[in-house]
């Protein structure tokens, strides 16, 4: 490998895993909001699924210079091999197998979503439940390996997102909705005073205006 | 994105076994898609022609964007009679 010497390498290490990680947090956060069926009146659905995906990639993105980085610094001595096998790593053996074990769990969630229309949709929901453990792994990767993360806001910050996450996952367990939780939209008949309109056979109004929709031409 | 054939239709079409009623093909597509009172998608029947590079559009955010995968396009070559 490389052998390069600079500090900056080391400092990006440190930077881009704090950054992961508080990305990280967002989108499992975003992806328990798409899961409870939040929104719909004033934000689409579909922008916080949208959103949840766009954030995924930079969170990839930060993560990929987060393990470069360190591979290619020479002050540690990881191997490119110690990134994705456990227990490889010369330095921190156990706290780097478990950011191993991270990375190869956010790997899987990553190929199996890019073959989200290829795969039957049940095997990428059960892939995509290991996220779940795959950001436990390396937010305890993140306290026992990270410069940063025992004193001071970088200890308030692992507690924090561990905690958001926390609620997150009682919530997506305990308080997810029911089969279908109804209309999406401002509907006539979710604030309907009358709810025999629910199921009379007369039409009613639709107000497609007053839903969140897609806009034209946006990509 | 290549060229487009303007010749033929397309249906979006369901598959109720994989539906959970997200409602995100609503939001997406709602010139086709219009949603029960539990929130599940009432699709239009009619085959929409290619040329209608708006509505095809539509129906391609519908159909990446649904979270159980429930929905695909159904080209038809001809218009069918109905």
């Amino acid at each position: 490998m490389i052998a390069l010497t600079t500090p900056y390498l080391w400092y990006t290490t440190r930077a881009t895993g704090i950054v992961a990680l508080i990305l990280f947090t967002m989108v499992v956060s975003l992806g328990t909001l798409v899961a409870n069926r939040i929104g719909g009146t004033i934000v689409g659905r579909f922008e916080i699924n949208e959103l949840h995906r766009s954030l995924s990639m930079v969170a990839l993105t930060f993560l990929a210079i987060h393990i470069l980085t360190t591979v290619m610094d020479s002050y540690v001595p990881t191997g490119l091999i110690s990134a994705f096998v456990p227990m490889t790593s010369d330095f921190k053996r156990v706290g780097v197998a478990i950011g191993a074990v991270a990375f190869d769990l956010i790997l899987a969630v990553w190929i199996s979503s890019l073959l989200k229309l290829r795969i039957a949709n049940t095997s990428w929901r059960f892939i995509h439940w290991f996220s779940w453990l795959g950001f436990t792994t390396a937010l305890v990767h993140a306290y026992m390996t990270g410069t940063d993360s025992r004193t001071g806001i970088g200890l308030v910050l692992v507690a924090t997102c561990g905690a958001v996450v926390a609620a997150a996952a009682l919530w997506r367990f305990f308080g997810r909705p029911t089969r279908a939780a109804g209309r999406t939209a401002l509907s006539p008949l979710a604030t309907s005073k009358d709810p025999v309109r629910a199921t009379s056979d007369a039409p009613r109004p639709f107000p497609v205006s007053q839903r969140p929709t897609r806009e034209r031409g946006r990509r | 994105m290549g060229v487009r054939r303007r010749s033929g239709a397309f249906i979006l079409q369901v598959n109720p076994i994989l539906c959970d009623g997200f409602g995100h093909c609503a939001e997406l597509a709602p010139e086709l898609v219009k949603t029960d009172e539990w929130g599940y998608p009432i699709l239009k029947s009619d085959p929409v022609p290619l040329a209608d590079a708006g509505t095809y559009e539509s129906a391609r955010y519908a159909e990446r964007g649904c979270p159980r995968q429930a929905l695909h396009i159904h080209r038809i070559s001809e218009k069918k009679p109905h």
